[in-house]
Formats: C-alpha cells, sequence, structure tokens
C-alpha cells in the first residue's frame, strides 16, 4: 500500500507547489516504472522460483530431500553431477543424450517433409475424395493417443520392429501428424494463387511450384512445426517407453526416472540433477528459435 | 509415490480387459505334456523384463554374468523401467501379445494376468527344471493361481513397525514394547508429547488407519481373510466403520503427523524425513528408509506390529516379487533354466543380498551376504513366526485400484472433509465397481 501512496503524494505536492512541473512529471514516470518492475519482477519470481528450486536442488545430497524443503541447501555438494556423469546401468549419459537427439532430429525432419507435401496436395490440388480425407485427418486429432496405443503395437509387433526406433520415427515421415498438416494447409490457403497460377503458365509442374514457390513462402509454417515436433519429441515419455526395450537405447525422459525406484531406494538428488541437464538442450533450444516462433506464430493469424 | 502408479493401473486394465480376448485366442496349448530339458547346446535368447533402479540393475548385470558361465548359449537381453512404467508398459505388451520371456512379477497383478492366460503354467517344470527342493510348501503355494503355478517368489517380506532409534533417543522416549493398538497409540502420543515439550515437529507415527494392510491385520486377528477364495469381500460396512472410527482419536489429537505436512514431503513419507518415529509397513522398506535418511542413521529399530487379538495368526510372509514366464515364450525350457538360477542359486543370492527382500530359497539365502539391516529383517522374520498364518489367497483383480482408494479415502478422514459413514459408503462404491468389472 505505502508504495501506491507515494506517487500520490508527489503529485498532492505538484498541485500545490509552484515549481516547473515538467521534471516532477518525468519524476513520477520514473517512480511508476520502478513500481511496474518491482511488481513484475515479483510475478516472475513466483513463476520462475520451481525452476530456480530445481537448480538450487541438484546441490542439496539426497537425504536432504524431505528434509530440507528450502531453497538453500544446508550442505551444498557436487555429488549428484559426478554420480549422474558416470552414467546409469553401465550406459554414459551423452548416449542418453545422443538418442533423445537422434530421435527429435529425425522427427523434425519426416514431420516437416511428409507434413509440407500432404498439406501442398490437400490446399492446391484437387482430386477424388480430397473432402473426405481431410476429414479423416482431422478426425485422427480427435482421436486421444490411448485409443491407438494397442493397435499400433500390434502392428509394429507384427512387423518385428519392436525395439527399434522405428515406431518412433516411422509415422512421422508419413504424415501423421494432423496438426502440422492441418497449420500448414492453411498456411498454404491464405498464399494466393496468382503465384502459382503465373509459374503454371510458365510450364512448371505440381514438383516444381511445391519447391520453388510455395516452400519458400510457407517457411514460418515450417519454423512452427519445427520447434513445436522438436520439443515435443523430446519429452515424449510414452512411445518410447513402450517400444524402446534396451536400456542403452532409452532416450532422455525414461533414463531420467531409472534413478528411482519406488520400491525401494530412490535417488532424488540424482534425479533432480539429471533432469536439469535434460533441461538444457531444449531451454537452449528455444532461447534460439523463440524469435522465429513468435514470427511463425504471429503470421499464422494474418491474411496472406 | 503410489497414486500415479495406480492410477495408471486403472487406465491399463481396461485396456487389458479389452484385449484379453485377443490374447485368449493366440495361446491354447500350455505345459500339459512332460516338460522337456532345456539342450545346453541350443543357442537362444531370452528377454527379460524387471523393475528397479540402476543399483538393481547392476546386480541383475552381476547375476546374469554367473549365470552365462554356467549356460554360454542363453543371451540374455535385460531391460529395466521404474515399477509405474514397468507395469504400463507390460500392460500394452500383454494386449499386443509381445511380453517378455521372463519377468520380474508383482503379486497384485499375478491373478489378472494368470487369469488371462498370459503366464505359462510352470507345474510341469516344478522339481524338474526349477529345483523345489530349497523353497518350502506355503511359499511355492504364493505363487498358485487356480490349479497352476505362475509365478515363484524370490524373497518374502511380512507387515512390520520401523522406529527410528535416533529420535526416540534425542526425546528419551523408549523402543514400542509391544501391546495392543491402544498401547501403541500410547506410545505414539508419548513421542508426540516430548517432541513437543522440547519444541521440536516430530510425531508418534502416520494414522495407520490410511492404510488398507493394518485394517488386514486386524481383520485377520478375527480369523478372516478380506477376500475369500473366490474374490468376494469377507468384510461387512460396520467392520470397516469401526476401523476407521478407532483412528479418530489419534487423528483429532493431532498424536500422528497432519495430511498437510505429509502433501509438502511427498514423495517421501514423514518416516524417511524423520517426521516421524514409527511407520507401520512391509518389512522391507528399511534399505529404503535408510538411504532416505541420509548419513547419521546406521540402523533402525523392528518390532511386531500392535497386536489385535492375542495368540491370533494375523501376519503373513508375502512374496516381495516372483518370477513369471510368458505364456507365449519360444524357449519355455531356457527361460524356466534362467527363472530357476534367478530363484534358486547361491549366485544370484551373492549378486542380489537383500535388493530384492530376504531370499525365499534356502540355497539363494546361502549365497546371499546379509547386511546388519538384512540380518535385522531376517530375525523379525523368525521372531513372528507364532503370529504368522497362511498367506491370504492371491489378490483380487483391481485390488491395486482398492488399496489406492482406502489410501486416498484414509487422507480425506485426515482433511476431516469425510465422515466415517460416507468414507465407507465410497469405499463400497469402489469395491462394487471393482467387483463387476
Amino acid at each position: 500500500m505505502s508504495t501506491i501512496e507515494v506517487p500520490r503524494a508527489e503529485f498532492l505536492e505538484v498541485a500545490t507547489e509552484p515549481r516547473p512541473p515538467r521534471r516532477r512529471r518525468v519524476k513520477r514516470k520514473t517512480v511508476n516504472t520502478i513500481i511496474w518492475f518491482v511488481v513484475l519482477f515479483a510475478i516472475t519470481a513466483v513463476i520462475l522460483y520451481p525452476l530456480v528450486w530445481l537448480v538450487f536442488s541438484t546441490f542439496k545430497p539426497s537425504s536432504e530431500f524431505g528434509q530440507n524443503p528450502g531453497l538453500i541447501p544446508d550442505n551444498p555438494t557436487v555429488d549428484n553431477y559426478v554420480k549422474v556423469l558416470e552414467g546409469i546401468g553401465g550406459t554414459p549419459l551423452w548416449r542418453f543424450f545422443a538418442n533423445s537427439l537422434f530421435i527429435a532430429l529425425m522427427a523434425v525432419i519426416g514431420t516437416l517433409f511428409s507434413s509440407a507435401l500432404a498439406a501442398y496436395a490437400f490446399a492446391r490440388i484437387k482430386f477424388k475424395g480430397a473432402g473426405v480425407l481431410f476429414a479423416a485427418m482431422i478426425g485422427t486429432l480427435l482421436l486421444p493417443f490411448h485409443v491407438i496405443i494397442i493397435p499400433q503395437y500390434i502392428i509394429f509387433n507384427r512387423l518385428e520392429l519392436v525395439d527399434t526406433y522405428w515406431p518412433l520415427i516411422l509415422p512421422k515421415f508419413l504424415a501423421t501428424e494432423a496438426f502440422f498438416v492441418f497449420l500448414i494447409v492453411q498456411f498454404i490457403r491464405n498464399i494466393p494463387r496468382d503465384m502459382d497460377e503465373a509459374a503454371r503458365i510458365d510450364g512448371a509442374g505440381h514438383l516444381r511450384i511445391f519447391f520453388s514457390i510455395i516452400l519458400p513462402l510457407i517457411k514460418p509454417a515450417l519454423i512452427t512445426s519445427a520447434i513445436f515436433t522438436f520439443i515435443w519429441t523430446w519429452n515424449d515419455f510414452l512411445g518410447p517407453l513402450l517400444y524402446v526395450n534396451s536400456p542403452e537405447q532409452y532416450p532422455l525422459p525414461i533414463a531420467l526416472r531409472l534413478y528411482n525406484d519406488a520400491t525401494s531406494t530412490s535417488d532424488y538428488g540424482a534425479t533432480v540433477a539429471v533432469s536439469f541437464l535434460a533441461l538444457l538442450p531444449i531451454l537452449i533450444f528455444f532461447i534460439v528459435f523463440q524469435r522465429f516462433l513468435v514470427d511463425g506464430v504471429a503470421t499464422q493469424g494474418l491474411k496472406g | 509415490m503410489f497414486n500415479i502408479r495406480k492410477r495408471r493401473v486403472v487406465a491399463a486394465a481396461a485396456a487389458l480387459t479389452a484385449s484379453a480376448a485377443l490374447v485368449l485366442t493366440g495361446c491354447s496349448g500350455g505345459g500339459s505334456e512332460a516338460a522337456a530339458e532345456y539342450d545346453p547346446d541350443e543357442k537362444v535368447t531370452l528377454n527379460l523384463a524387471f523393475w528397479g533402479n540402476d543399483v538393481r540393475a547392476a546386480m541383475y548385470e552381476e547375476a546374469i554374468a554367473a549365470f552365462n558361465e554356467e549356460y554360454p548359449n542363453i543371451t540374455v537381453n535385460s531391460s529395466f523401467l521404474n515399477f509405474p512404467e514397468f507395469w504400463e508398459k507390460r500392460q500394452t505388451e500383454a494386449a499386443g501379445g509381445g511380453l517378455p520371456d521372463v519377468m520380474q512379477f508383482d503379486y497384485s497383478y499375478l491373478r489378472q494376468y494368470s487369469e488371462n492366460g498370459l503366464l505359462l503354467d510352470l507345474s510341469p517344470y516344478l522339481g524338474d527344471i526349477i529345483d523345489t527342493e530349497p523353497l518350502s510348501e506355503n511359499i511355492l503355494d504364493i505363487g498358485v493361481v487356480g490349479d497352476e503355478t505362475t509365478g515363484i517368489p524370490t524373497s518374502t517380506n511380512a507387515w512390520g513397525l520401523y522406529t527410528n532409534p535416533k529420535l526416540l533417543d534425542q526425546l528419551g522416549v523408549e523402543e514400542f514394547e509391544g501391546g495392543d493398538w491402544a498401547d501403541y497409540d500410547a506410545w505414539m502420543k508419548e513421542i508426540t508429547d516430548a517432541a513437543a515439550a522440547q519444541g521440536v515437529t516430530i510425531w508418534g507415527g502416520t494414522d495407520y488407519t490410511g492404510r488398507i494392510q493394518n485394517f488386514e491385520l486386524q481383520q485377520r486377528a478375527k480369523g478372516e481373510d478380506l477376500f475369500t477364495e473366490d474374490g468376494e469381500p469377507n468384510f461387512t460396512e460396520e467392520d470397516l466403520a469401526e476401523f476407521w472410527e478407532s483412528g479418530s482419536g489419534i487423528r483429532e489429537e493431532g498424536t500422528v503427523i497432519d495430511q498437510q505436512r505429509l502433501e509438502e514431503i511427498y514423495p517421501l513419507s514423514a518416516f524417511d524425513s524423520a517426521l516421524t518415529a514409527s511407520e507401520l509397513t512391509w518389512d522391507n522398506f528399511g534399505a529404503g528408509y535408510l538411504g532416505n535418511l541420509g548419513e547419521g542413521y546406521t540402523e533402525l529399530g523392528l518390532v511386531a506390529p500392535p497386536v489385535t487379538e492375542e495368540g491370533a495368526k494375523d501376519l503373513y510372509l508375502k512374496p516381495s516379487m516372483l518370477h513369471s514366464i510368458s505364456a507365449k515364450t519360444d524357449h519355455p525350457e531356457a527361460a524356466a533354466t534362467l527363472v530357476n538360477f534367478l530363484v534358486n542359486s547361491p549366485e544370484a543370492g551373492a549378486a542380489f543380498g537383500t535388493n530384492r527382500g530376504i531370499p525365499a530359497s534356502e540355497t539363494m539365502l546361502e549365497g546371499a551376504e546379509l547386511d546388519p539391516l538384512g540380518e535385522q529383517i531376517r530375525e523379525y522374520e523368525e521372531s513372528i513366526s507364532d503370529r504368522l498364518g497362511d498367506a491370504p489367497p492371491v489378490p483380487i483383480v483391481g485390488y491395486g485400484s482398492l488399496e489406492e482408494k482406502f489410501r486416498l479415502i484414509g487422507q480425506e478422514l485426515a482433511y476431516g472433509t469425510l465422515t466415517v459413514d460416507e468414507a465407507v459408503d465410497q469405499f463400497f462404491g469402489e469395491l462394487d465397481v471393482v467387483l463387476n468389472e
């Protein structure tokens, strides 16, 4: 309350005292700014607290969890990192990072390639059954993943592709990510047809139009899709859980739970340390690409 | 740690039921013909799945290395996950027909998987590939569902009362000397009061009426298991109301730790965090407690739970885990050979110690070097032999979700958001759902 009253008091002063008001007004503005910053900073601190807690907790010894819920470790130690860097069950830590990175990159490539092609077909080519197929594609958006788990597992099990990365990567190359297909379709529909008609008159076929005209124009949509695919795949837990058997093939989200065992001891220190490390790549990825992300999302709303 | 596990179980149980028909059509011929021996020259690859953490994974690696010295032609591909994920994956595999050849198995899932025909009947291998000599009859009986043996217990545990000697010492309270539930309540109150006098926030224990095992214990003292052999409930609404009512005193007086505090330290328990001086639980939780309590703790107290009825056989040995084989395995003989090794061999005992509980098999126990805690648990299980009765029938399908419901209702009672009567209604409602599924 007192912080709010300060500018008011000054305002009254301004009104009563015959001083040049300009300097006063500037000062009042600064005070306002400071208040805003304090408030914003407080809100940010509240929102960021869990993350900060995670970072500080990585320096707590395992036994301190539960006894010291506070931010600052009583007995700071780097043992958690030492333990985590040793790897899990004979597999070095970098291996899990490499696995995650491989799956995520393949998923990005697959999704961009297949979704863009499918979207072009839906948006620009008139073919029989286009409407039905488009509705079916939108329909898959409504299917909860849990409905398809078992049929999908049976298919991949029969194909003997379980315990490989194929079940995680192959669908991405087959434009099964309806969300991104839809996103790109909408984007292409907003691009004026004049340009591809001009190209058509110059003798370009669909492939040429796609690669030379549409693809450069849908870059913002592609970047959005790439970022989301990367983040989702990086964090995906259920897919790898079902299809990957060998511990040395596990991606990070599974690996970082291996320090916990609900039925015996759980190493919480190692868990938070490895969670924090697993967070870093995606944080860096986001910081680097966030400008494009905002661009991409912003242009979605504009008419082409 | 339990609610994640159970929520997923409920979801996955639906999936499993839906697919049981699919699976049943696939396997009709069990192991009725005479068991063949594994031919040691045959090259075989087996998948082995277990739950546990990195520590247990290293132990399995050691055991498998020892196994391969004896059977170099069996390649074992092992895979491990945390407990909830382990079962989530198994449920999908069960539906899709891809269960691993050999699995570490949990008692609460044994009936469900056995009745769906997903597990191999081991009877033909008993006394042949699987040595039954070192396993006692009542331990082998634990893995029997219907008339098939689908699991062999690796180890056993029993319900017990863990106490924190350091806290007791600090507060100047004697170890619990045994007695009935009222004595236990009084002892807990003594601790809570002593702590209050010293100005520290320590409680005597956790509200024991939140755990179904304590209800089971009191029912067994009357000579009744929670469920009959056919899976029918064996207790009345009055029994349950009386049980929950019995905890109202310690809840209202603040003898036991309050629910809000428990939520704050979750997933650790109050006993893990040295906030309570006692906990009624399975005796194999000791190592976990020591680990979570951290340095400064080298020992725990372990005594028998309060007595409901003098001379009653209310306690029993429960398998901490079993080994089972998938009904669809291509190499049942080799798989049985591996199970025998993991259950009976001294080498496996040496590798695991007491990590999976006190070894059930005498030969495995011989190979196991017991740490002080392991030795304490073994002595504890011997000391309660007068109170040990027959194990209850294999848990009903859906027992896991009932156990979880019981725990959640216990929380609500602790918060005071449910009356005992409402709680009983809710539990019997859930029971109806589970039984009629």
